[in-house]
C-alpha cells in the first residue's frame, strides 16, 4: 500500500515537473489524452472515421516535418512515400494474402527504398531543384502505373483489400495509438543528436560537413525515415480505406502535406500533428455550406499564414512561453525568472 | 513525317514558353515560386469568356480589358498576401497555392464547374509544309516571339530592366544602390501576371475553359523552367521547346504510349538536372550560407 | 402563500409550453434518399436534378406506400467531391449513411471513388443504386461475393463491355455509309483512346472486331484522360491516312480534339464514345467546331419509350439543360419505388430481393438487372444511342432510322451524315 502511495506521489510529481510546467506540453497531454478517451463520449462511427484519417495524415505530414522541416530538403512529391506504399500493402495482400500488420510494416520498408531511390540522385541538388525535382517522381510513377493496369487496376486502383482489424472502434485505436507512437518517436528523433544534425545541415550545411559530419549520409537518412513513417500512413489509409489507387499519388495531396506541415508550425513535428487535426476536421465541419468549403478553407489558410507566417503551434507556443535567453530553456509566459537558472527573463 | 513532328514541336514549344517565361521571371527576381501562375492564365480565359461570349465585345478589345484587369488582380494579391510573408519561403509557397484555389473556387461559384469553349481571336487554318496549323496556333507562335524578344529588350536595355536584373542579382546591394526594390518586385509581378493573362487569351481557345485548368499545365511549366535553370528566361525558352518535341516525338514514335508523354517529360527533366543540377543555363550558385 | 400559488402557476405554464413546443407535429413517415456525387460538376448536378424531379412528381402523387402507410421522399444532397478526392467520396458517403441516417442512396460518377464508397455502404447494408461508373468490375463484386455487395445495383449506364457493344455498331455503320458513298471497301481506322482500363478492352476488342468488320487499324494513339490536347496526335493520325477515327474519350480532352478535329478537317469520321459531347454545353464549348461529331449517348430527343421525351421535357424545364445519363437517378427513385411498394417494407433484404424483380419501361429502356445487379442491354432492353451533332443539334442516328438493326426503330431517328469536308477530300 505504502508503495503504490509512494509512487503514484512520484508519478504526480513527474506529472507535475515534466508535463505541467510547461503549458505547451499540457496541451499535448490533454490532447492526447481526449483522443484516447473519445469513445467513452461518441462512437459515431462518422466522427471515428474523421479522427482515423486525421490519425494516418498526421503521421504524413509530420514525415514531411521530419524531411523537410529539419533538414531543408523541400521534398514537394511527398505522395510518393504514400503512394508506393499504398499499392505494396495492397498487391501484397490481395496477391500474397498476408494480413496487415505484414502489410503495412513491408509498404513501409518499400517506401523506404523509394526514399533512397529519390534521395541519392538528389542529394546534389538544392532548394527549388530539388524541390521541383521530388514533384516529378509521384507523376512519374503515375505514368508507369497506367502502363501495367494488369496489376495495378489503371484507374480503378486496387480495390478488394483487408480491413484494418474490421471493427471500427479498433480500428481507431490502432490508428491513434500508432500516431501518437510515431509522433513522439519521431519528436525524439529530432531532440536527438541526429536531429540536432538535422537542424544544423538546414541551416548551414558547409559549416556542418566543416565539422566532419558526412552530411550526405544524414541527409539520406532523413529521406529513408520520412519515407518509413509515410510509408506507415500509406499503408494504414489502404487498409482503411480499402481501395489503393493512382489518387494516392496525387499532386494535391503532395500539396496537402506541406499546407498541413506550413499552417500547424514548421520543424516542429507537434505542429504539423495539430495542423492535420484542426484543418482536416474542419474541412469536414465545412460540409455544412459545401458550395464554398474548399473556398473558405483557402482563405483561411491564407488568413492565418498572414498573421502567423511561422505557423499556428509557433505562433500560440511564442505568446504562452518564452525562451530563456541565458540557458535557452523554454518557461511559461507569466514567469519573471528562468525555472532552472533563474536568469531574469525579460 | 518529319515535317509534321518539327511544327507540332515548334508550336506546342511556343504554348509552354508564353506560359514558363513569366514564372521564370517572377522566380529570377523575386525568389517566390508562384503556384498561382497559372491561375492568373485561369482567370484571364474567364474575363475573356464573359467580355467576348457572354457580353458580346469585340476579341481584341475583351484580351486588352482582360489583362489589365488581371494584371491589377495581380498586383492586389502581391501586395496584400505575397509580398507580406515573403520572406519565410515554404509560408509564400503555400499561400500561392491557396491563392490559386481560392482563384479556382470563385471561379467554380460564378461560372459552374462546366466545360466551356473560349473563341478564338481568328479561326481556320493553313498548311505549311503538308501539315495543317490553325491560325490560332500560328498567332500563339507569332505572339511568344514578340512577347520573348519585348520581354529581352525590357530587361536589357531599358533602366527599369536594369533594376529588375540587380535586384535578382544581389537583393541587398540592389537596395543600398537606390534601387527601389518593393517598386521593383511590383513591377515584375505585373509584367510576369500580364505574361499569364496574355498566354491565357492566347491558349485558352486552344484548351477547355474550366475551373481547375491551372493544374495541368502548372506541372510542365515547372518542369520547363528548373530544366532550363531558374530565373533564366533564355533556359525557360529552350527548355519549353525541348519538352514540347519530346511530347510530340512520344505520340509520334509511339502512338500507344502517348498517355506517357507528360511522363517522359518530367523524366527528361529530372535527367538533365541530375547531370546539371542548376538546369542548362541556371546560373550555379556557390555553396549559399 | 399567495406567490407560492403563483409561482407554482407560473411553473406550470412554463412546463406546458415547453413540453407543447417540444411535441413533435403530427408524425409524417418519411424516407430519406442520399444522392451522392460530385455537386460542383455537371454529373452530380444531374443526379440532383434527376433524383429532384422524381421525388416531386412521386411526392405529389402521395408518396410511396409501404405495407398501408405512405410514406414521403426527402431528399439529402450529398457532395462526394470525388473528383477532387477519393477520401472524400468515402467520407461522404459514411457521413450519408450514419449522420444523416439516409435510407437509400442513388449516385456516384469516378469509378476509383465508387468502389470506396460501394464497400462504405455495403459496410452499412444500405442499397446504393449506382447512376454514373460503367465500370463491369463494380458488378462483378456482386456475383463473387453477393451476401456482402447485393446491396449495389447500376441504373445507369450500361456497363463498360456493352458500351463496347455498342460502340461497333455505330463504328459498323459509319464504315457501311463510307463504302457507300465513298467506295473505300476497306476504310482504315484511327483508335483514339484515352489510356484507362476502361478503354483498355474495347481497344483490344477492337483488333479483334475490326479486321472481320472488313476494317484496318493505322494505328492507336492512347493520350492520357487527364490531357489537355491532342493537336500532335490529330496530325499523326491525318498523316497515316485514316478515314475513322474511333474514339474513347471521358474527360474534357473530348472538346479540345473534337473542336481541332473541326477546325482542322481532319478528312476521317469520327466516332465512337466521346462523353462530354453527350452534353448539351458541347456546341459553345467547341464553338460549334464539334458538328458531325458522333458519340454514343443515353438520352435524345427521340421516343424510345413514351416516357423519354415528357421526361426530357420536364427535365429541361426544371433544370434548363438537357440530361446527360446521370440524371438516371431519376430512373433509380422510381425503381426502388417499386420495390419497395412490392417488399411492403424498408428492410434492405426485402428491398434488394424486389430490386432484382425490376421490370421497368423506364426512360431509356426497358430496365431489368442482371444476376450481377447490372442493367441489362439488348434490343427490347434498354439499348444505348448513337447521336450525331448537326447543326447545333444533337440528333439520334442509332439504332438506325432504317431499321436495320434488330428492327429497333426509335421515332425521331435521322440519317447519320459523313463530315462534307471528308466527303470532298475522299471523293471517288
Amino acid at each position: 500500500m505504502g508503495t503504490i502511495s509512494i509512487y503514484i506521489g512520484r508519478l504526480y510529481k513527474d506529472f507535475k515537473g515534466g508535463i505541467l510546467v510547461l503549458p505547451s506540453r499540457t496541451i499535448a497531454f490533454f490532447f492526447c489524452l481526449l483522443l484516447l478517451l473519445i469513445p467513452l463520449i461518441t462512437t459515431e462511427p462518422y466522427i471515428l472515421r474523421v479522427l482515423i484519417l486525421s490519425s494516418i495524415f498526421a503521421i504524413f505530414a509530420a514525415s514531411w516535418d521530419l524531411l523537410s522541416g529539419y533538414t531543408g530538403q523541400m521534398n514537394f512529391g511527398h505522395a510518393l512515400f504514400f503512394g508506393v506504399a499504398a499499392y505494396t500493402s495492397a498487391l501484397l495482400n490481395l496477391h500474397v494474402g498476408l494480413p496487415p500488420w505484414l502489410t503495412i510494416p513491408l509498404g513501409a520498408l518499400a517506401a523506404v527504398l523509394a526514399g533512397l531511390i529519390v534521395g541519392v540522385p538528389c542529394l546534389r541538388l538544392r532548394g527549388p531543384y530539388l524541390a521541383l525535382a521530388t514533384l516529378a517522381f509521384p507523376l512519374i510513377l503515375t505514368g508507369i502505373i497506367f502502363v501495367i493496369p494488369g496489376i495495378t487496376g489503371g484507374e480503378l486502383g486496387i480495390s478488394g483489400i483487408d480491413p484494418l482489424s474490421g471493427s471500427r472502434l479498433t480500428d481507431y485505436y490502432i490508428a491513434v495509438i500508432l500516431m501518437l507512437g510515431l509522433g513522439f518517436v519521431m519528436w525524439k528523433i529530432t531532440a536527438s543528436k541526429t536531429g540536432l544534425i538535422f537542424h544544423a545541415i538546414r541551416e548551414d550545411e558547409v559549416a556542418v560537413r566543416a565539422s566532419g559530419i558526412n552530411t550526405t549520409r544524414y541527409k539520406l537518412l532523413a529521406f529513408c525515415l520520412s519515407g518509413l513513417f509515410a510509408g506507415v500512413a500509406g499503408g494504414m489509409y489502404v487498409h482503411f480505406m480499402r481501395i489503393a489507387g493512382p489518387s494516392t499519388l496525387e499532386l494535391m495531396l503532395s500539396f496537402q502535406a506541406i499546407i498541413w506541415v506550413i499552417f500547424g508550425g514548421i520543424a516542429t513535428i507537434y505542429g504539423p500533428i495539430a495542423g492535420v487535426f484542426i484543418l482536416y476536421p474542419f474541412m469536414e465541419f465545412l460540409r455544412i455550406i459545401p458550395e464554398i468549403r474548399m473556398l473558405v478553407f483557402a482563405t483561411l489558410v491564407v488568413l492565418i499564414l498572414l498573421f502567423m507566417p511561422e505557423g499556428l503551434t509557433t505562433w500560440v507556443r511564442d505568446k504562452i512561453e518564452k525562451e530563456c535567453p541565458r540557458c535557452k530553456l523554454r518557461n511559461i509566459a507569466t514567469r519573471k525568472s528562468c525555472r532552472v537558472c533563474r536568469a531574469d527573463l525579460d | 513525317m518529319i515535317e509534321a513532328i518539327i511544327i507540332n514541336g515548334l508550336i506546342s514549344g511556343g504554348v509552354y514558353a508564353l506560359l514558363a517565361v513569366g514564372f521564370s521571371l517572377i522566380f529570377g527576381v523575386a525568389r517566390i515560386i508562384n503556384i498561382a501562375h497559372t491561375a492568373f492564365y485561369m482567370l484571364a480565359a474567364y474575363f475573356i469568356y464573359t467580355f467576348a461570349h457572354l457580353l458580346g465585345l469585340n476579341p481584341f478589345l475583351s484580351v486588352v480589358l482582360s489583362v489589365i484587369i488581371v494584371i491589377l488582380i495581380g498586383l492586389v494579391t502581391y501586395k496584400l498576401v505575397i509580398d507580406p510573408v515573403r520572406e519565410h519561403g515554404a509560408t509564400t509557397l503555400i499561400v500561392t497555392i491557396a491563392l490559386a484555389i481560392i482563384f479556382q473556387e470563385v471561379m467554380l461559384i460564378a461560372f459552374g464547374g462546366h466545360f466551356r469553349g473560349v473563341p478564338g481571336l481568328v479561326s481556320g487554318y493553313t498548311e505549311i509544309l503538308g501539315v495543317k496549323v490553325t491560325y490560332q496556333y500560328l498567332l500563339t507562335f507569332g505572339v511568344v516571339l514578340v512577347v520573348l524578344l519585348g520581354t529581352w529588350a525590357l530587361l536589357m536595355k531599358t533602366k527599369l530592366g536594369i533594376a529588375i536584373r540587380s535586384t535578382a542579382q544581389d537583393r541587398e546591394v540592389a537596395n543600398l544602390m537606390g534601387i527601389n526594390v518593393a517598386r521593383t518586385g511590383m513591377m515584375t509581378m505585373a509584367i510576369a501576371v500580364a505574361l499569364a493573362a496574355i498566354a491565357g487569351a492566347l491558349v485558352a481557345p486552344l484548351r477547355v475553359l474550366e475551373p481547375h485548368m491551372w493544374m495541368p499545365p502548372l506541372v510542365t511549366i515547372l518542369a520547363i523552367v528548373v530544366l532550363g535553370g531558374l530565373g533564366s528566361i533564355k533556359g525557360s525558352f529552350i527548355g519549353a521547346f525541348i519538352l514540347g518535341f519530346a511530347e510530340t516525338l512520344v505520340v509520334f514514335l509511339v502512338p500507344s504510349g502517348a498517355f506517357l508523354k507528360g511522363a517522359v517529360a518530367l523524366t527528361i527533366m529530372l535527367i538533365v538536372i541530375l547531370i546539371r543540377p542548376e538546369g542548362l543555363f541556371g546560373v550555379a550558385f556557390e555553396e549559399e550560407r | 402563500m399567495n406567490r407560492v400559488m403563483k409561482g407554482a402557476i407560473l411553473l406550470l405554464l412554463a412546463c406546458f409550453v415547453m413540453v407543447a413546443a417540444g411535441c413533435p407535429a403530427p408524425v409524417v413517415n418519411e424516407i430519406k434518399i442520399g444522392v451522392i456525387g460530385p455537386m460542383a460538376f455537371v454529373q452530380g448536378e444531374h443526379h440532383w436534378y434527376g433524383a429532384q424531379l422524381a421525388a416531386e412528381e412521386i411526392n405529389a402523387q402521395g408518396g410511396i406506400l409501404v405495407g398501408d402507410e405512405w410514406y414521403q421522399i426527402t431528399l439529402a444532397q450529398v457532395d462526394s467531391n470525388e473528383m477532387l478526392s477519393v477520401t472524400d467520396a468515402a467520407t461522404a458517403m459514411e457521413m450519408a449513411i450514419t449522420v444523416e441516417n439516409v435510407d437509400f442512396l442513388v449516385g456516384g460518377f469516378r469509378t476509383e471513388a465508387v468502389f470506396a464508397m460501394q464497400d462504405v455502404a455495403m459496410g452499412y447494408e444500405v442499397i446504393f443504386l449506382g447512376c454514373g461508373a460503367a465500370t463491369v468490375e463494380l458488378c462483378t463484386l456482386v456475383a463473387d461475393d453477393y451476401e456482402t455487395y447485393k446491396y449495389w445495383f447500376r441504373v445507369t449506364p450500361i456497363n463498360s463491355s456493352y458500351l463496347g457493344m455498342v460502340d461497333f455498331l455505330l463504328l459498323g455503320m459509319v464504315a457501311e455509309e463510307i463504302r457507300a458513298e465513298l467506295g473505300i471497301e476497306t476504310p482504315k481506322v484511327a483508335i483514339l483512346a484515352e489510356m484507362a482500363v476502361w478503354a483498355d478492352s474495347i481497344v483490344a476488342a477492337a483488333y479483334v472486331y475490326l479486321p472481320a468488320m472488313g476494317m484496318e487499324i493505322v494505328g492507336e494513339w492512347r493520350p492520357s484522360p487527364i490531357a489537355t490536347e491532342v493537336m500532335a496526335e490529330l496530325s499523326a493520325i491525318e498523316a497515316a491516312g485514316a478515314h475513322i477515327i474511333f474514339t474513347t474519350i471521358s474527360g474534357p480532352l473530348g472538346i479540345t480534339y473534337a473542336r481541332q478535329w473541326g477546325e482542322l478537317e481532319i478528312p476521317a469520321a469520327s466516332v465512337g464514345i466521346n462523353v462530354e459531347a453527350q452534353k448539351e454545353g458541347f456546341w459553345d464549348a467547341t464553338v460549334g467546331k464539334g458538328n458531325y461529331e458522333m458519340t454514343m449517348n443515353t438520352y435524345a430527343r427521340v421516343n424510345i419509350t413514351d416516357e423519354t421525351i415528357p421526361f426530357i421535357d420536364r427535365f429541361v424545364e426544371s433544370a434548363g439543360e438537357f440530361p446527360t445519363y446521370n440524371a438516371g437517378t431519376y430512373e433509380a427513385l422510381y425503381i426502388l419505388k417499386a420495390a419497395i411498394e412490392r417488399a411492403g417494407t424498408l428492410d434492405s433484404d426485402a428491398v434488394v430481393a424486389e430490386l432484382e424483380n425490376t421490370d421497368r419501361i423506364g426512360t431509356a429502356g426497358r430496365i431489368v438487372f442482371t444476376d450481377a445487379h447490372d442493367v441489362t442491354w439488348g434490343p427490347g432492353y434498354v439499348t444505348g444511342l448513337g447521336v450525331q451533332w448537326q447543326d447545333g443539334e444533337m440528333k439520334c442516328v442509332w439504332p438506325p432510322a432504317d431499321g436495320s438493326w434488330e428492327g429497333v426503330v426509335y421515332e425521331g431517328a435521322v440519317d447519320y451524315v459523313l463530315p462534307p469536308w471528308m466527303v470532298e477530300y475522299w471523293a471517288p
